[in-house]
């Protein structure tokens, strides 16, 4: 390294300039394959919801499968043994979503989940199949499913936590009772069981 | 130093992993398959080697009090770049790398090369040390990727290949503590006990 004296002056512009160009070339990157990225990922949440209902799609037939059994409400999706609720949220270190199929008494058929960047092995647990099949057969009717830690295995509206992911699991539980209320709104849907609009009703005036 | 030992010496005295033994964590981390272990190469590869050549370039232009920061920003920027790449054209590779791909930034060996070799040396032989730093990393990386997904799940590459064999109907089983962290970390444990009997001068007294 040649031992020259840098002055404040260079040390700061040098960093400006250092700092423009490489946001240059990443922005010009990012515009440029985004159209592909973006396909991708439509793919994927083809694939996810089509995962609720029991069939595995791969990317590549994701859209035709996808035309074939889901039809696209404003907020959520139907197939034809019922309903699939768009679920969003917040784990401990970013985005959590998934998506939640229910037929028409309100129970649980098929959910996933997927994380942006939960730890491995701990909250990160939520994108897999076993933790999904805990919810299949409980139920969204007159409550929301929560997340409990040694959850009563005969109680519907309770699935077991991830141990070590409380946090996580407090943000799968959050997502629930929030997709939930959207679900009440829904009260004009076709598909809608009587019961649940009944107590969405109910419970709206009681809160009022 | 010769030029063509810049290549040769990272696959053997020079290692980056079993001698510099740098870059370990993502090598446990990435070789549980065969197909994640070589996308985790060949990006670490490229991001070693260019920026290794372009840091070479900008040597003298750098000033040594921001010299950190300026191999960071020189080196997220193509993370990033080759994150992007991964997104657009091999979607599911980039979801099971997930994090990794953004702990390249960390990994000892850009820096440890950076700061090693690159600030010092002309841009073509940095550019070959980064490339064989790369690929030093990527015959263990590879290496252990085969062997943990070949026992630990016994497909290679995805393909069934136990399954083919039949070895299955016989009451061969794989084995569940190939594909934990802990069995990659014994794996190069292995790896280096038999590399220093192969080079006793690495054998510290």
């Amino acid at each position: 390294m040649a031992k020259k004296n840098f002055s404040n002056t260079y040390i700061f512009i040098y960093s400006a300039v250092l700092v423009v160009v490489a946001a240059l070339i990443l922005t010009v990157v990012s515009v440029s394959l985004k159209p592909a990225q973006e396909k991708n990922q439509r793919a994927e949440t083809k694939q996810m919801i089509l995962k609720t209902i029991g069939i595995e799609a791969t990317r590549d037939n994701a859209d035709v499968l996808y035309d074939k059994h889901i039809t696209e409400a404003d907020n959520y999706y139907t197939f034809s043994g019922g309903i699939i609720l768009p679920l969003k949220g917040t784990g401990l270190w970013g985005p959590i979503w998934g998506y939640l199929a229910l037929d028409n008494t309100g129970t649980v058929v098929g959910a996933v989940f997927d994380h942006k960047g939960e730890t491995p092995g701990l909250g990160g647990e939520i994108a897999t199949d076993k933790f999904a099949s805990r919810f299949i057969g409980k139920k969204m009717d007159t409550q929301a499913i929560h997340l409990k830690k040694n959850a009563d295995k005969s109680n519907p509206y309770e699935v077991d936590a991830i141990s070590g992911g409380t946090m996580t699991s407090n943000g799968v539980t959050a997502m629930l009772a929030k997709a939930y209320e959207d679900y009440c709104k829904l009260s004009s849907s076709p598909i809608m069981h009587r019961t649940t609009i009944d107590t969405c009703n109910t419970r709206e005036e009681a809160t009022e | 130093m010769k030029n063509i030992d810049l290549i040769k010496l990272p696959f053997s005295k020079n290692n980056p992993i079993l001698v510099q033994v740098l870059g370990v964590c993502s090598c446990l981390a990435v070789t549980a398959q065969l197909k994640p272990a070589v996308v985790m190469a060949i990006s670490v590869t490229v991001v070693v080697a260019l920026s290794n050549l372009i840091i070479s370039l900008l040597r003298n232009t750098i000033p040594p009090r921001i010299r950190i920061i300026v191999q960071l920003v020189v080196v997220s920027t193509l993370v990033v770049l080759v994150d992007q790449v991964l997104k657009a054209y091999m979607y599911d590779v980039s979801k099971q790398l997930s994090v990794f791909v953004g702990l390249i930034i960390t990994n000892c060996i850009v820096m440890g090369r950076l700061e090693a070799f690159a600030m010092v040396q002309k841009p073509w032989p940095s550019l070959l040390d980064g490339i064989g730093n790369g690929l030093g990393y990527s015959v263990i990386l590879i290496t252990l990727g085969f062997v943990r997904e070949l026992f630990g799940s016994g497909t290679l590459w995805g393909y069934p290949v136990v399954e083919k064999l039949g070895l299955y109907g016989i009451g061969y089983e794989n084995n569940g503590l190939m594909i934990m962290p802990p069995m990659a970390l014994i794996l190069v444990g292995l790896i280096i006990w038999w590399h220093r009997s192969k080079n006793k001068d690495l054998v510290e007294q």
